[in-house]
């Protein structure tokens, strides 16, 4: 078990760099660093939000806890008390967004592909 | 189905021109042409010959503005007027759009419109820039920069001029789509063949280019990790090793619609999946428009690495390989937690 954790700390540290990397995506200005664990990403907007991500158990169809304060939200509001479960990177990006009021327009449209000749 | 391409280009950039020649030549024959001008008096169509009817002129506004009522009614009549036989059997539409339109709602038109599925498909954008001022227009104009980053040819017009030299508009047009080919021409003569069927859609039936369409040539001389970046305008090719999971490849499309929006201008790619090592995956959005992969039948080179290009305002070449190997990475993991739970337990004293 002990040998895993260098490789999760390597992802844990992927996860920052990308979620940074999310941030200047969004244009967003706010940093991204270790929390205390289980935290593994805090997130604080120049905005004054604040979001925490967390791993979920191995046990759950879940791999992400998001939980945030809003711009303007009082500490212990239910959004930093009760976490929103992502079973996917993609979902967790979405709480992310959701936390910071990111908006990226309309939604995927994928369409399908012409039949070949 | 017939393939569809859209010639753009700045206003005065010689998308007439070309236009002009290309009808002259034999193989443009069986052409319809669309030409949309952005101005009460439509000049372009009097310029062009062409020897039958297949041919519409737009004048009431610009293309991008009035894509679904004017661009789609009139694809839908042309067709329906192939199919009554009270026109000839044109085997191919060029639509020239106005100097100012942003063709993304025109690509997103031939693309997702149900009308318009099934008759049509997109075979490319051809991008015409003026080499005496097209850096300048490039520079000024937000229109421009779209029709850059959106071609797939690019062509530089105008260098029959004394003393015009092509090499910094070609290295900037480079710079801003490093996917696309560019291509001079001399008072508009270039062969159809140069800049029509670089889709990748076997229209023709006849095995798709993927190395031309991707422009391989631009990607392998940057080794695929070339960043470029104009104001805001990124763009960067990403070639990987390692097939991807189906399941990474379809999150990925997801999260990038999601997460890009209209910032991504344009990305397409051919992608080894783990799943089907033998038959490549093509894909192809605009925006947060994207077709869902096309399998083709094999691999077209001795090539299989996945390779993307990527356009886009904003976006960290770092942010796309982060996202492909955390996404990867996720579903890796939760392909042995699922093996693990479905593996029967071994028996004490067995094996």
């Amino acid at each position: 078990m002990n040998e895993s954790l260098p490789a999760i700390r390597d992802e844990d540290e992927r996860l920052r760099a990308f979620l940074t990397d999310s941030l200047a995506l969004w244009q967003v200005a706010g940093t991204v660093q270790a929390g205390r664990a289980p935290v593994v990403a805090e997130i604080r907007a120049a905005s004054g939000a604040l979001v925490w991500v967390e791993r979920a158990a191995g046990d759950t169809p879940f791999k992400w806890h998001a939980r945030w304060r809003g711009s303007g939200d009082a500490p212990g509001g239910v959004r930093e008390l009760r976490p929103r479960a992502c079973g996917s990177l993609v979902g967790l990006l979405g709480a992310v967004r959701d936390a910071l009021g990111v908006e990226r327009g309309s939604a995927v449209r994928i369409v399908p592909a012409p039949e070949q000749a | 189905m017939i393939p569809v391409s859209v010639i753009t280009g700045f206003l005065g950039s010689g998308k007439t021109t070309l236009l002009a020649r290309l009808m002259l030549d034999p193989a443009m024959g069986r052409t319809a042409v669309i030409i949309n001008e952005f101005g009460a008096i439509a000049l372009d169509h009097d310029l062009i010959e062409t020897s039958d009817e297949s041919f519409v002129r737009l004048s009431n506004g610009c293309l991008c503005c009035n894509v679904r009522s004017d661009l789609t009614l009139t694809l839908g009549d042309l067709a329906a007027r192939r199919a009554q036989g009270t026109v000839p059997r044109f085997e191919r539409v060029v639509i020239e759009t106005s100097g100012l339109a942003d063709p993304a709602p025109i690509l997103h038109a031939l693309m997702t419109d149900s009308d318009l599925n099934g008759v049509y498909v997109l075979d490319g954008v051809i991008t015409t820039v003026d080499v005496l001022i097209g850096l300048t227009t490039l520079e000024q104009h937000e229109e421009s920069r779209r029709q850059v980053v959106v071609a797939d040819r690019i062509v530089i017009t105008k260098t029959d001029l004394d003393g015009v030299r092509t090499d910094a508009i070609k290295q900037r047009l480079m710079t801003v789509n490093p996917g696309a080919q560019v291509i001079e021409a001399v008072r508009g003569a270039i062969a159809p063949s140069a800049l029509f069927d670089c889709g990748f859609y076997d229209v023709s039936g006849k095995h798709p280019d993927v190395s031309a369409w991707l422009a391989h040539d631009s990607i392998a001389a940057t080794d695929g990790h070339e960043h470029h970046h104009t104001e805001d305008i990124t763009s960067f090719c990403i070639v990987r090793e390692e097939p991807l999971r189906a399941v990474t490849l379809a999150l990925l499309l997801s999260a990038l619609a999601e997460n890009c929006g209209e910032d991504l201008l344009r990305m397409k790619g051919i992608v080894h999946v783990l799943e089907q090592p033998e038959r490549p995956a093509v894909i192809h959005g605009v925006q947060h428009v994207y077709h869902a992969p096309v399998w083709l039948p094999r691999w077209p080179s001795a090539d299989r690495r996945s390779r993307m290009v990527f356009i886009g305002r904003n976006i960290r070449e770092s942010w796309v390989r982060g996202l492909i190997d955390l996404l990867d990475a996720e579903v890796a993991a939760e392909n042995t937690k699922r093996t693990l739970v479905t593996e029967p337990l071994p028996i004490a004293g067995k094996g």
